[in-house]
C-alpha cells in the first residue's frame, strides 16, 4: 500500500512543475537549438508494429514534442525480427546526424548481447531521455478450471502436475526468463506456448486456448474491465497504483528476483554531434514534464520509476540495469 | 538446355536448403523445431527437380528467349532497376529516378530527348509531390537536399 | 442497446457535415492508397494517424477505417490494368483482371470489381450490424488449432489452383514455403536462412516480391515484343459488364463476401487470404476451370468481393472485443488508445455513440466508395490507350517507390528486381507463378499454428481432433485432397 502511494505521488510530483513553468520550458529549448538544426523532419523511430504500445508511447511522445519544442517530428515504424532490424538499423545505419531518434525499450539490450553477433553493442545507442516503465503482470482466466486461483496456487498445480498448465510465452525475452525462473525457484512445469507478443497471449487467455498469460497493462485493460480476465500478479518492486489488489510476484512468490520491467526510453546513434543530442534531450524532457502527457501515460498503465526520471542519473542506471541484466544472461548461461 | 538447368539447380538448392535445415534441428521438445518446415519443403524442391529432369527429354519445349533488339530492351529494364537500387543513396530518389527514366525511355523505347527529359521530369515531380507531401512519406533525398 | 436501435444512434453521430467529409476524404485516400501500388493501408493509416490527432474520436477513426475498405476498392485497379497489385490483397485480381484488359474488357473487370465490393462490404457490415457480439464471442475461442485448419485448407486450395503442370505447381509451393522460412523463427526466436545479414533477419518483404513477380515480371514480358504499342491490342469493348457478365459474377461476390467475412475473423487472416482462397474456390468450383487465368470475370469478382468483406470481419473483433487479428486493425486499437478510449468487450456499452458511429460510417463508406470508383472505370480505362513505351517507365518508377515505402530499405529493390527477373524466366518456362506468392503468405502462420497447437496439447497431434471445430475443418481437407487425387487419376 505504502509502495502504491509512493508511486502514485512521485509521479504527481513529476508532473506538477511543468504547469507553472510552461513559457520557461520553450525558451529554455530555444536557447539550447543548435544553429541550423533542425531544418527538416526529425525521424522517431519505432522497432515494433504500428498500433502497438510502444508506438503508441512514441506517437504521444512525438505529440508533445512538437508542441514544445515546434519541430516537426515523424514516426517512422522499421519493424521485423521482433525488433532486431529496427535495433540494428538505429545502431549501425542511421546516420548520427540528429535527425533520427530511436524510441525504444530495454529489449534492445537483449537483442544487442544475445543475437546481435557481435554486429553493435547496446552502447551505440546513447540514451536521451527516460519515457517510462511498464512491469510485466500475470493474468489470469476468470472461467475454467484455474478461475479465481492466486500465483501460488496455479504454480502449485503446475509442479503437482507437469505439462498440464498451458503458459503464454514469448521466446526468447523476458516472458521466457520469468517462467525460468519460478519454474527454477519452485520445480514447477508449464507447458509453453509461444506468441508473437504479450497480447496475442492474453487473446488466447480470454479465449481459453492458454491457462495463464503475461503482458503490460494497457494489453489486457480492456479485457479485465469486462471481467474476461483477471490480473495476478505485478513482476515489479512494488504494487501498482492502479492495480492496488494485485500482489507482486515477489510477494506472491516469495523472493526478490522476479522483476521484470520494460524501460521505454529515446536513443540516438552513437556519434550524433553533442549539442544535437542535448537538444534532442531537452526536447523530450520537456515534453515528459507536460502533465498530460504524464497523465495519458499513466492511463496506460505506467509508472515512473525514480531512478530514472533524474536526467542526471539516467544514463548512469540505465546502463547499470543493462549490466544487470547481462549478468542474468551469463547466469542462467545464455551468454558465455 | 534452359529446362536441364534449371531442373538441375532446383535439385541443388533444394539439396543445399535441407542440408542447412538439418543443422537447424528437426524435432525439438515440444514438436517440429526451427528446421522441420524447410527441411520438407526443401526435399519436396529436390524431389520435383528431379521429376522434372527425368521427364524433360520427352516433354520438352524450347522456351523462347529474347534475342537481338528484344534481349538488349529486356536487359536494359533490369540495368534500369539495377541502377535505381544502387543510386538511390548517393543521388537520392528524384535524381535517380530521373536518370533512370531518361535511360529508360531512350534506350529501350528510342523515344526523342525532349520527350524523354520532360517525360521523365515530370513524373519524377509528380511522384515526389504525391509521395511526400500528400503522403507525408519521405522519400530518400540526395546530396543537394531534394 | 438492441442493434437498430444502435445503428440510430450511430446515422445519428455519422450523418453530421464533418463526419461525412471525413468519410469521404478517407475513401478518397483509401482509393488513391489502393491504387498506388506497394503503399498499402496499412502505410497510409501509419502516415496519416498524426492528423487525427486534431479530430474528434469519431472523426478520426471515421476516417481511418474508410482508408482500410477504400484500400480494398482502390487496389484492383492497377491489378487489372498494369498487373501490379495495388496491394496484397489485390495480387489475385491480376490473374483474370489483366488478362480481361488485354481482351479490351477492362471495363468489365473494373466495374465488377468495384460492384463487387460494394456488396460484400455492404453484407458485411449488416451482418455486422446484427450479430458482432455473438460473432466475437465464437472468434475469440479461435486458437491455434482452428489457425492451423484454415491454413491447410488455404494451402489445398493453393493447390487447386495450379494450372498446368501439377509437378511444377508443388515444386512452387514448396519453395515458397522454403522462401518463407528466410528470416527469424517467430516460435523459438531463431534466425533461419539469415545467413547473418540483418536485411535478410526480417524476411523477405511480400510486397517487393509481388511487385517483382508481377509488376516487374509484366513490364520485362512486355518490352520483349516489338509488336505492341499500348497494353489493349482489341478496341475497347464496352465500359460496363454486360449481362452476361452479371450472371457469371453475383454467385461467386456473394460466395466472396462470405468467405472474405469468416477469413477476417480468423486472426492472421485477413483480406489477402481471403482473396487467394476465393480465387481457389471459384476455380474449384466452376465448371469450366481452364478459363481461370485467361479472363475468367469470376476470377475478379469472387477476390474482390472477399478482400472487402475481410475488413468487416477482421474489423469486429476490434471493436466487439479489443483484439486486433492483424496489423491494420492493430493499429485502429492504437489510434483509440491515443484518443484516450479503451478497446475491449465492454467498448460498445461504454461507447455506443462511437461504436455504432464507425459501424453507421461504414455504411455510408462503401457507398461513397462505389460512387467514387464506378465514374472512374472509364477514365482509367483510358490509361490504356497510352502507348507503352511512355507508360512502362512509369509504371517502373510506382513500382520502385511501392516496394521502397514498405519498409524504407533499398534491400527491398534487389529483391524486387530479382523476383522479376526470375519471374520473367520461370514464366518462360512455363511455372505458374501465383501457388509461390499464396505459399509465401500461408507458410508462415500454417508453421506458427501448428507448432503453438502442438506445444500446447498434452496430447500431441490428438488436439486437432479434440477440438470440434478444427476437426471439422480438417476432415474437409482430408475430402477435397482425395477428390483432387481422384480427378487426377481420372484424366
Amino acid at each position: 500500500m505504502k509502495g502504491a502511494i509512493a508511486f502514485a505521488l512521485l509521479s504527481a510530483l513529476f508532473a506538477t512543475p511543468a504547469a507553472a513553468q510552461g513559457g520557461d520550458a520553450k525558451a529554455e529549448l530555444v536557447k539550447l537549438k543548435p544553429k541550423d538544426f533542425p531544418t527538416g523532419p526529425i525521424e522517431y523511430t519505432v522497432v515494433y508494429p504500428a498500433g502497438g504500445g510502444m508506438d503508441v508511447t512514441a506517437r504521444l511522445l512525438a505529440k508533445y514534442v512538437e508542441k514544445w519544442s515546434g519541430d516537426k517530428i515523424i514516426v517512422n515504424n522499421r519493424t521485423g525480427g521482433a525488433g532486431m532490424v529496427g535495433h540494428a538499423y538505429l545502431a549501425t545505419q542511421a546516420k548520427p546526424d540528429g535527425y533520427t531518434v530511436g524510441v525504444l525499450a530495454n529489449l534492445m539490450w537483449g537483442d544487442a548481447m544475445l543475437r546481435a553477433q557481435g554486429r553493435w553493442a547496446y552502447t551505440d545507442l546513447e540514451p536521451i531521455g527516460y519515457l517510462n516503465s511498464d512491469p510485466l503482470i500475470w493474468v489470469g482466466p476468470t472461467d475454467g478450471p484455474y478461475k479465481g486461483m492466486s500465483v501460488k496456487q496455479i504454480v502449485q498445480i503446475a509442479k503437482d502436475k507437469p505439462n498440464t498448465v498451458r503458459a503464454a510465452t514469448v521466446p526468447g525475452s523476458m516472458w521466457d526468463y520469468i517462467l525460468d525462473q519460478v519454474e527454477a525457484n519452485s520445480g514447477a512445469k508449464f507447458l509453453r506456448v509461444p506468441f508473437q507478443g504479450g497480447g496475442a497471449g492474453i487473446n488466447a487467455l480470454a479465449g481459453g486456448n492458454v491457462d495463464i498469460a503475461q503482458g503490460f497493462f494497457s494489453e489486457f485493460r480492456g479485457l479485465a474491465d469486462a471481467g474476461k480476465v483477471a490480473p495476478l500478479g505485478v513482476a515489479a518492486p512494488e504494487r501498482l497504483s492502479f492495480l492496488k489488489d494485485t500482489p507482486t510476484m515477489n510477494e506472491a512468490l516469495g523472493g526478490n528476483e522476479y522483476q521484470w520491467i520494460i524501460i521505454r526510453f529515446a536513443v540516438v546513434p552513437k556519434g550524433t554531434p553533442a549539442d544535437r543530442k542535448v537538444y534532442l534531450g531537452a526536447a523530450v524532457q520537456a515534453a515528459m514534464r507536460d502533465p498530460e502527457l504524464v497523465a495519458e501515460y499513466l492511463k496506460a498503465g505506467v509508472y515512473f520509476d525514480p531512478k530514472l526520471t533524474d536526467p542526471s542519473r539516467m544514463e548512469a542506471s540505465l546502463k547499470a540495469y543493462a549490466e544487470a541484466e547481462r549478468e542474468f544472461y551469463q547466469k542462467t548461461g545464455r551468454l558465455k | 538446355m534452359f529446362e536441364r538447368a534449371l531442373n538441375i539447380f532446383w535439385i541443388l538448392l533444394g539439396g543445399a536448403a535441407a542440408a542447412y535445415a538439418w543443422t537447424l534441428g528437426l524435432v525439438g521438445s515440444s514438436g517440429p523445431d526451427s528446421g522441420l518446415f524447410p527441411f520438407i519443403s526443401a526435399l519436396i524442391v529436390m524431389g520435383a527437380g528431379v521429376v522434372l529432369l527425368l521427364r524433360s527429354p520427352v516433354e520438352a519445349v524450347a522456351p523462347d528467349f529474347p534475342r537481338g533488339a528484344a534481349l538488349a530492351r529486356v536487359l536494359g529494364v533490369a540495368a534500369g532497376l539495377a541502377f535505381m537500387a544502387v543510386s538511390i543513396p548517393y543521388l537520392g530518389f528524384a535524381v535517380a529516378g530521373f536518370v533512370t527514366m531518361i535511360i529508360l525511355l531512350r534506350a529501350v523505347e528510342k523515344s526523342g530527348w525532349v520527350f524523354s527529359i520532360s517525360l521523365a521530369f515530370i513524373s519524377v515531380v509528380v511522384v515526389v509531390w504525391l509521395f511526400g507531401r500528400v503522403l507525408g512519406m519521405t522519400l530518400p533525398r540526395g546530396p543537394w537536399g531534394w | 442497446m438492441d442493434a437498430i436501435g444502435g445503428l440510430l444512434t450511430g446515422f445519428g453521430v455519422i450523418l453530421t457535415p464533418e463526419n461525412l467529409y471525413l468519410c469521404f476524404l478517407g475513401s478518397l485516400i483509401g482509393t488513391l492508397v489502393g491504387v498506388l501500388p506497394g503503399v498499402g493501408p496499412l502505410a497510409a493509416l501509419a502516415l496519416l494517424l498524426p492528423i487525427t490527432f486534431t479530430l474528434t474520436p469519431v472523426g478520426g477513426m471515421v476516417m481511418l477505417a474508410s482508408i482500410f475498405y477504400g484500400a480494398m476498392y482502390g487496389g484492383s485497379t492497377t491489378s487489372i490494368l498494369l498487373n501490379i497489385p495495388g496491394e496484397a490483397a489485390s495480387v489475385v485480381t491480376c490473374l483474370d483482371g489483366h488478362q480481361m484488359a488485354k481482351q479490351g474488357r477492362a471495363g468489365a473487370a473494373l466495374g465488377i470489381a468495384a460492384i463487387g465490393s460494394f456488396v460484400a462490404g455492404t453484407l458485411g457490415v449488416i451482418v455486422m450490424t446484427f450479430f458482432a457480439p455473438a460473432i466475437a464471442a465464437v472468434a475469440i475461442r479461435f486458437g491455434p488449432p482452428e489457425n492451423f485448419a484454415v491454413m491447410v485448407l488455404g494451402v489445398i486450395c493453393t493447390l487447386y489452383m495450379i494450372a498446368g503442370s501439377l509437378v511444377k505447381g508443388v515444386l512452387m509451393v514448396a519453395l515458397g514455403f522454403l522462401t518463407a522460412a528466410i528470416g527469424i523463427d517467430v516460435v523459438n526466436g531463431r534466425e533461419r536462412f539469415t545467413f547473418g545479414s540483418i536485411d535478410l533477419s526480417a524476411g523477405v518483404e511480400l510486397l517487393a516480391v509481388v511487385i517483382g513477380l508481377f509488376g516487374v515480371t509484366e513490364v520485362l514480358n512486355n518490352v520483349e515484343r516489338i509488336v505492341k504499342s499500348t497494353i489493349v491490342t482489341d478496341r475497347i469493348r464496352g465500359l460496363w459488364p454486360t449481362l452476361a457478365d452479371w450472371r457469371a459474377s453475383w454467385r461467386p461476390m456473394l460466395r466472396g463476401s462470405g468467405l472474405g467475412f469468416f477469413l477476417g475473423l480468423v486472426p492472421g487472416g485477413g483480406p489477402v487470404t481471403a482473396s487467394f482462397m476465393s480465387y481457389a474456390l471459384e476455380r474449384r468450383i466452376s465448371g469450366h476451370p481452364e478459363r481461370f487465368g485467361k479472363g475468367a470475370i469470376e476470377g475478379v469478382a469472387g477476390p474482390e468481393s472477399a478482400n472487402n468483406a475481410a475488413v468487416a470481419g477482421s474489423i469486429i473483433p476490434v471493436l466487439s472485443l479489443g483484439i486486433p487479428g492483424n496489423p491494420v486493425t492493430a493499429l485502429l486499437l492504437g489510434a483509440l488508445v491515443i484518443h484516450g478510449i479503451q478497446p475491449g468487450p465492454l467498448f460498445i456499452t461504454q461507447r455506443p455513440d462511437l461504436f455504432w458511429g464507425i459501424v453507421a460510417s461504414m455504411y455510408v463508406g462503401n457507398v461513397f466508395l462505389l460512387l467514387l470508383n464506378l465514374p472512374l472505370v472509364g477514365l482509367w480505362a483510358q490509361l490504356l490507350r497510352i502507348p507503352y513505351r511512355v507508360l512502362f517507365p512509369i509504371v517502373l518508377l510506382l513500382s520502385v517507390v511501392g516496394t521502397y515505402s514498405a519498409n524504407k530499405n533499398v534491400f527491398d529493390l534487389w529483391v524486387m528486381l530479382g523476383f522479376g527477373l526470375l519471374g520473367y524466366v520461370l514464366h518462360k518456362l512455363e511455372y505458374d507463378l501465383a501457388p509461390f506468392v499464396i505459399a509465401l503468405v500461408l507458410a508462415p502462420l500454417l508453421e506458427q499454428s501448428l507448432r503453438q497447437s502442438l506445444a500446447m496439447s498434452s496430447d500431441g497431434a490428438m488436439i486437432f481432433l479434440q477440438r470440434p471445430g478444427t476437426a471439422l475443418m480438417l476432415t474437409a481437407c482430408a475430402v477435397l485432397v482425395a477428390l483432387m487425387f481422384r480427378r487426377a487419376k481420372k484424366s
